[in-house]
């Protein structure tokens, strides 16, 4: 193994992982508010398709991530009023978005491009070489010769982990998921924490969506999420509900992905699919190691009623 | 509550309706007369024979994946995993119809036997890991799909790849399951009628099946009652994954017969929104799958005829379910009951 397989290795490790780490943090907000969210999956589709449509008109891979959070957000608010209004079960409600909107998004591509259209292909978001830095032998363009979106997703793992540790702000969202009865008595908006991380979880999941069509293949079909969604999810408890964690987590699953992508292509013996299944099946072995240790947040799932105490 | 009856059901109808009104909706904004659209929806789907034969064939795999939701569901644990039970049972059905030489009867019956076993066995990964390692089962299931979808494409493409095109040989004529009537429906859907008795029998009519449910009710009482409760989880699992076995592999040597790129697709979570919207019970589950069906069907012939595009027609199935969920959680929140309380006793009054 040269050092020019590994770079690439790694290259295309922190470009696959990166989806994950916006899907993951959007789970993260959600489940730190006290609700687990199964439906990134759909969320991420409608981001794609949205991000992809807008980039394609615009021309602008930037709007069209915008756009994507845009829709990301719009979608997440129908299953916040289902489960923090309504008080539906969060775990019924998530699988309801998941089928509901990839579903939109289908039907928004095929009436755009009509029944019978060829594959439609947008603008890709360029990579930006931070000067100097990247300058540095090897390591240098791994980390600094990336898209911004890469960037955006470390900076927002470093502002997550400051935020939940650091600020009050971050612990009051944190008891809301804790605590919700005492964070009440607090004087906290348990219900607007709520909503508020509703809207942060759709925003970045429609940004992990937009990111597969604006920065990683320039074209949208159906299922292109293939999973991620679900995938972060594990990402999330395997990372312990801590960013940090949950970054460690998602290199991991994206390394997974790019080992599967070189090895497709270094041998042609072994029919391609079984490389295929690296990330699903390392994602099942990880989840069967770490075992039970519950150390997410304890009203994790529970509807929250004003009314009980 | 003598509401809580009629309120199950007027939910999905009024769910239903509602998804309709938008779907007329989004078929004016795109031009169409949404009245002849739906008309031809209904005769695409229930017209003739033929058209009624076709959406029981569309309805059975969704039968098969639903009831394999419900059953789960019903012990308290989600099964998301119903495709690649389903693909691991259609998976071993095509193995044993087209590669041991059997043929006629046996073929079937050994067909059948062995795809539900893959099926319960497929589920047992996920129900293992949630019972010892306490898991969930969600991820795991879901991912087992991806597997199992990859693992059908390695067979379809290479291992046992029939002629230049990427599908496996086709199960021969005498090993198929027989049409009924004449129609391109089969025996397959009489299966999927006997299987939903047989779970509705099971969970409201035995004492196995009722403490099942009281597992799946409340895990903590169910321990203290002395309830086995590891055990029904997995069992549960393991039944359900079976259900879509026998799903599959019934779909195989009834209407499909080869493996291809897309078998299969989105027939777990399909599955999951008829049992979550048939209330996990089975009898509605199977209501609501053959009306599911008759969407789909009957939207290819709209879509021939008024060129309202099928993709409508997912879009309403997607609505059903957003709304029907949401509703049903509305009706149990304390202020709704609250509100229908005091508009009976207003009446009570007058």
């Amino acid at each position: 193994m040269d050092l020019e397989f590994l770079g690439n290795l790694i290259l295309a490790s922190v470009r696959m992982a990166t989806p994950l780490i916006f899907l993951s943090l959007a789970e993260l907000y959600s489940q730190r508010a006290g609700l687990v969210h199964i439906g990134l999956e759909g969320l991420a589709s409608i981001g794609s398709l949205v991000g992809f449509l807008v980039c394609l008109i615009s021309g602008s891979p930037v709007a069209g991530v915008v756009a994507g959070a845009a829709a990301g957000v719009a979608v997440n608010m129908i299953y916040a009023y289902a489960t923090i209004s309504l008080c539906a079960e969060q775990i019924v409600y998530g699988m309801a978005i998941n089928i509901f909107a990839p579903a939109l998004a289908a039907f928004i591509y095929r009436v755009y491009f009509g029944a019978g259209s060829e594959l439609v292909q947008g603008a890709l978001m360029q990579a930006v070489h931070i000067p100097v830095l990247s300058d540095i032998p090897f390591i240098g363009d791994l980390i600094f010769g990336q898209t911004p979106m890469v960037y955006l997703a470390y900076a927002l793992v470093i502002f997550t982990a400051i935020y939940f540790s650091k600020t009050k702000s971050g612990l009051n969202f944190k008891a809301v998921g804790e605590y919700p009865q005492a964070a009440a008595t607090l004087g906290i908006n348990v219900i607007g924490v709520k909503y508020l991380a509703s809207v942060i979880c759709g925003a970045l999941a429609g940004i992990g969506g937009a990111y597969l069509t604006t920065c990683y293949a320039s074209t949208y079909t159906d299922g292109n999420v293939a999973g991620r969604g679900f995938i972060a999810l594990a990402a999330v408890i395997f990372g312990r509900w801590s960013a940090g964690g949950v970054l460690l987590a998602c290199l991991f699953f994206g390394f997974c992905d790019a080992l599967q992508i070189r090895l497709q292509v270094s041998s042609s013996d072994i029919p391609y699919q079984f490389f295929q299944m690296i990330p699903y099946v390392a994602t099942v072995v990880v989840l069967g190691i770490i075992g039970m240790k519950k150390a997410g947040p304890k009203a994790s799932g529970k509807p929250y009623r004003r009314e009980e105490r | 509550m003598k509401n809580v009856k009629w309120i199950n059901v007027l939910i999905p109808v009024a769910s239903v309706l509602l998804s309709l009104v938008i779907g007329c909706i989004i078929m004016i904004i795109l031009g169409s007369n949404p009245f002849i659209a739906l008309q031809y929806l209904w005769i695409g789907a229930f017209g003739n024979l033929t058209n009624l034969g076709t959406t029981l064939t569309r309805a059975t795999p969704l039968i098969f994946t639903g009831l394999c939701a419900c059953f789960a569901y019903r012990c308290g644990v989600f099964n998301l995993g119903g495709e690649g039970q389903f693909i691991m049972g259609s998976i071993l059905a095509c193995v044993v119809a087209t590669q041991t030489g059997l043929t006629g009867l046996p073929a079937v019956l050994l067909s059948l036997v062995a795809g539900t076993i893959a099926g319960g066995l497929w589920a047992m990964v996920p129900g293992l890991l949630k019972i010892y390692r306490g898991q969930n089962e969600m991820i795991i299931s879901i991912m087992l799909n991806y597997v199992a979808t990859l693992f059908m494409g390695v067979l379809y493409t290479n291992w046992l790849r029939d002629g230049s095109v990427p599908q496996t040989a086709s199960v021969p004529l005498e090993s198929r399951l027989t049409k009924l009537f004449g129609l391109r429906v089969t025996t397959a859907f009489l299966l999927a009628l006997l299987a939903g008795a047989a779970i509705y029998y099971f969970l409201f009519h035995t004492s196995k099946g009722f403490q099942l449910r009281a597992v799946g009710l409340n895990m903590t009482a169910a321990e203290f009652n002395g309830f086995a409760v590891r055990r029904y989880l997995l069992i549960s699992f393991v039944v359900s994954g079976m259900i879509a076995g026998l799903g599959g592999s019934a779909e195989l040597l009834g209407t499909q017969y080869y493996l291809i790129n897309g078998y299969a697709n989105g027939y777990g979570f399909d599955g999951v929104a008829m049992a979550l919207i048939g209330q996990l019970h089975p009898i509605a589950t199977i209501v609501v799958a053959i009306f599911f069906a008759a969407l789909r069907v009957g939207s290819t012939t709209m879509q021939v005829v008024t060129g309202v595009p099928t993709s409508v027609s997912d879009i309403i199935q997607a609505l059903v379910i957003v709304f029907t969920v949401a509703g049903l959680a509305m009706v149990k929140l304390p202020e709704f009951k609250a509100a229908v309380a005091k508009l009976t006793a207003k009446k009570e009054a007058a």
